[in-house]
């Protein structure tokens, strides 16, 4: 964090469930990080903010505190009503994560609008968004599946985490109530991993610039992470990694463009085992998989070696290419960077999406539009919006 | 001072409306006939279709004729749309009199300076309004007159609309065979038969919620504050039923004024309407909470972005005296609640009690624009006197 201030980085959790995973990664990494929690039920946010949080309570006027029940449209309208708030919070930040369980009222419905305030401040947003387990319903998860495409248009980075895949050949006598805690164990020790790599000074270091331009970079991602001790440590880890269910049992490696790898251990790791371990991590990506690295040096991981990586499969080097092709024909300026600075992505994620374009206008349509901030308010509301209609 | 009968015309993009009013009792103005027709022809508050704008007119006119024993030969135009736009105009003044007490003359000097308002040359300046004058360094000065300074200053709101949409409004009215007076921001006419000096006082803001646009003004410390429009109103909604439900437009505004609602209802998960089967249309149903969501998404829409709109201009915390809502808008059901829950502020429909006449008068809400015309009409009639006709704002550019 370069400023007390002014943070470059804040974790923020959207619902009770996305709620509780930031409250337990601030718990594992202590009060240095920054943390907000944003909710619609009056009585988790209490809880959240007795664990230091700064809590938001979204619809007080429209809900009273009593959180959305399950409504995703209470969610949103909420989230629309504070947005104002929540975004004088966010001022002076570069990146966001995000973290949320879709499926719900609050995470489902309040997240979709908070990424996109969050986009439009100039803000770069990496969402960690859980999908419901399968035991939790069909509606659930359509709910969810419905918001991941309009988080995924507004989100920079979007690292879907579904809770099924951690249970896949879990034993009949696991636990619904453990399966919820070690689900949300497993997620929050990644985003700690993660934090700690972003936070704590290194050998080679992955400073939140680095983080800001990946995510900005390189789309949706997915999120592993995997440890080991002893002999061969570092060859242990990768293999821990490459199983990692987050990571599609390694698929997610062998698939990816882009690699942000983070190496945490004591002062006892060794250069050796670095490049172990970097050998080892291009083994199992393809080839010409770019790679960035940085390591923690920390007492707490002393005798171990702990490995946590964000896989980004639509990375694209394009970004580079254009400034570099641009460069032969205008004079060389020394700020040129892929990236504006608090800028939106190059890429458009938008190109691929059903555009409602004329279609959508009705009535209006080959009339002047009515344009506010870029949207075209002749379009429908509820298709600009994606709000899913039960007709 | 009895006037004769003045007449405000409001071309709307649901509706064209004729207002005939007159002396009243104790100087208010008595609403003697009123004449509607739907309109056909008028998108966004746009005329897209003069001919079809005429026979609406015509209608409307020869209905308030009717109603009110008088011959209309000339209007007052009331004018919306996305292309008014509003700028604060500023100017100063040196007191040059050897005891630099402000005068009358010097306020009249400086008025008529800052009234000069420089606009593109395809606007046209609609209405000047005064907000306040700066006596040396201490602004907010209401009435200066008397004061001793070295230099006055005022500030008015300039409001002000593209010159060839204004025309089309005074040729659409030119071809219908009437004068045209004046023109004026709908706005501020709802204004007029709406507001009370203690609105004003308190601070307010009113929304007019009209077919094709959103207008609004708002008040505080008894001075203007802010005014503008959108063009997104009540059509946008029906077009959003139809394309929702795939059923005709027609059809859709009729099940949005049956059935809509601005607030999604908790009980109406299971609700459904049935749509009778009619020439060319099968007897369906369609859900209540999907059309409650519908017609939630653009009303929670348009009023944010007033509300987004006065927060930028600063008068969101000075509105004491609230919201008030006027237009056929404002009798969508839970319209006022969902209003109240955008802005945090308490909201209610306006009816024009400046006037006298409309209280028999069903949804009279929807007559504020052009009943305060016919006030707005009376003041400036009263100004200027029997032999000055009504035209300094427009500066003569339609009398060609």
């Amino acid at each position: 964090m370069k400023n007390e201030d002014q943070p470059a980085m804040l974790l923020l959790g959207v619902g009770g469930g996305g709620c509780r995973l930031a409250a337990s990664v601030r718990a594992a990494c202590g009060a240095g990080m920054r943390a907000a929690g944003a909710d619609t039920d009056a009585l988790a946010n209490r809880q959240a903010a007795a664990g230091g949080m700064t809590c938001l309570l979204l619809g007080g006027s429209r809900l009273a505190g009593h959180g959305t029940g399950g409504d995703a449209i209470q969610g949103r309208l909420a989230a629309q009503d504070d947005m104002q708030n929540l975004q004088s919070q966010m001022k002076g930040v570069r990146t966001v994560v995000v973290v949320a369980c879709l499926g719900g009222g609050t995470g489902g419905g309040a997240t979709p609008e908070i990424v996109k305030a969050l986009g439009e401040m100039g803000i770069a947003t990496i969402c960690f968004a859980t999908m419901p387990f399968s035991f939790e319903g069909q509606a659930r998860r359509k709910e969810a599946e419905r918001v991941l495409p309009i988080i995924e248009e507004s989100a920079d980075s979007l690292v879907v985490v579904p809770l099924d895949d951690l249970f896949k050949d879990a034993g009949d006598d696991l636990l619904l109530d453990n399966a919820v805690t070690l689900a949300e164990g497993i997620i929050a020790a990644g985003m700690t991993l993660l934090w700690r790599l972003l936070s704590k000074p290194g050998f080679i270091s992955v400073d939140p610039e680095r983080l800001h331009t990946m995510v900005l970079r390189g789309g949706n991602a997915l999120f592993g992470c995997g440890s080991a001790g002893g002999e061969d440590r570092a060859v242990k880890a990768v293999e821990a990694l490459r199983g990692c269910r987050l990571l599609r049992s390694g698929a997610a490696l062998t698939r990816a463009n882009a690699l942000l790898l983070g190496i945490l251990a004591g002062s006892d790791l060794r250069l050796a085992e670095v490049g172990a371990v970097m050998r080892e991590v291009h083994k199992a990506c393809k080839p010409g998989c770019h790679v960035e690295m940085g390591t923690v040096l920390d007492p707490f991981y002393e005798g171990r070696v702990e490995l946590v990586a964000l896989a980004f499969e639509s990375w694209t080097a394009a970004a580079l290419a254009v400034p570099q092709a641009a460069a032969a024909a205008e004079p060389p300026q020394d700020d040129i960077v892929p990236v504006r600075a608090g800028g939106r992505k190059v890429r458009s994620k938008s190109a691929s999406k059903l555009s409602f374009g004329a279609t959508g206008r009705g009535k209006f349509k080959g009339v002047e539009p009515t344009l506010h901030n870029n949207h075209d308010l002749d379009v429908p509301t509820f298709m600009r919006r994606g709000i899913r209609l039960e007709r | 001072m009895a006037i004769p009968p003045i007449a405000a015309l409001e071309i709307g993009t649901s509706r064209t409306v004729v207002c005939v009013g007159e002396s009243g009792e104790r100087g208010r103005v008595r609403i003697t006939g009123v004449g509607v027709c739907p309109t056909i022809g008028v998108r966004k508050g746009q005329i897209v279709d003069l001919s079809k704008v005429r026979v609406g007119i015509d209608k409307a006119v020869k209905e308030a004729e009717k109603a009110s024993g008088v011959d209309i030969w000339q209007v007052l135009i009331a004018l919306s749309g996305g292309h008014i736009q509003s700028v604060v105009n500023s100017g100063m003044l040196a007191i040059r009199s050897n005891d630099h007490v402000v005068s009358r003359e010097d306020m009249e000097e400086l008025g008529e300076s800052v009234n000069d308002v420089l606009l593109e040359s395809d606007r046209q300046l609609l209405h000047t309004i005064p907000l306040t004058f700066t006596v040396d360094d201490q602004s907010g000065i209401v009435k200066p007159e008397g004061m001793r300074c070295k230099m006055l200053a005022l500030d008015v709101m300039a409001i002000h609309g593209l010159k060839n949409r204004i025309d089309n409004a005074v040729n659409a009215a030119k071809s219908a065979k009437l004068d045209v007076t004046d023109v004026a921001f709908s706005g501020i006419g709802a204004a007029l038969s709406v507001l009370t000096p203690e609105h004003k006082h308190n601070g307010v803001a009113l929304i007019d919620l009209g077919g094709g646009t959103t207008s609004y003004v708002a008040y505080c410390n008894s001075v203007f504050a802010a005014s503008g429009c959108i063009a997104v109103g009540g059509d946008h909604i029906t077009n959003d039923v139809a394309l929702a439900f795939t059923i005709p437009q027609a059809r859709a505004e009729d099940v949005k004024r049956r059935y809509g609602s601005a607030v999604i209802a908790p009980d109406s998960g299971n609700k459904r309407v049935t749509l009778p089967a009619d020439v060319g249309f099968e007897e369906r149903s369609i859900g209540c909470k999907a059309l409650q969501t519908v017609i939630n998404a653009r009303v929670d829409e348009t009023l944010r972005i007033v509300r987004s709109r006065l927060d930028d201009a600063g008068v969101l915390p000075h509105l004491g005296a609230g919201l008030i809502l006027t237009g056929g808008g404002a009798y969508i059901n839970g319209v006022t609640d969902l209003a109240r829950l955008v802005f945090g502020l308490p909201c209610r429909i306006g009816v024009p009690s400046n006037v006298d006449g409309l209280d028999g008068v069903d949804q009279s809400a929807a007559l504020a624009a052009v009943a305060g015309l016919v006030v707005h009409g009376r003041n400036n009639y009263e100004d200027r006197g029997l032999l000055s006709p009504v035209k300094h704002v427009l500066k003569g550019w339609f009398g060609r």
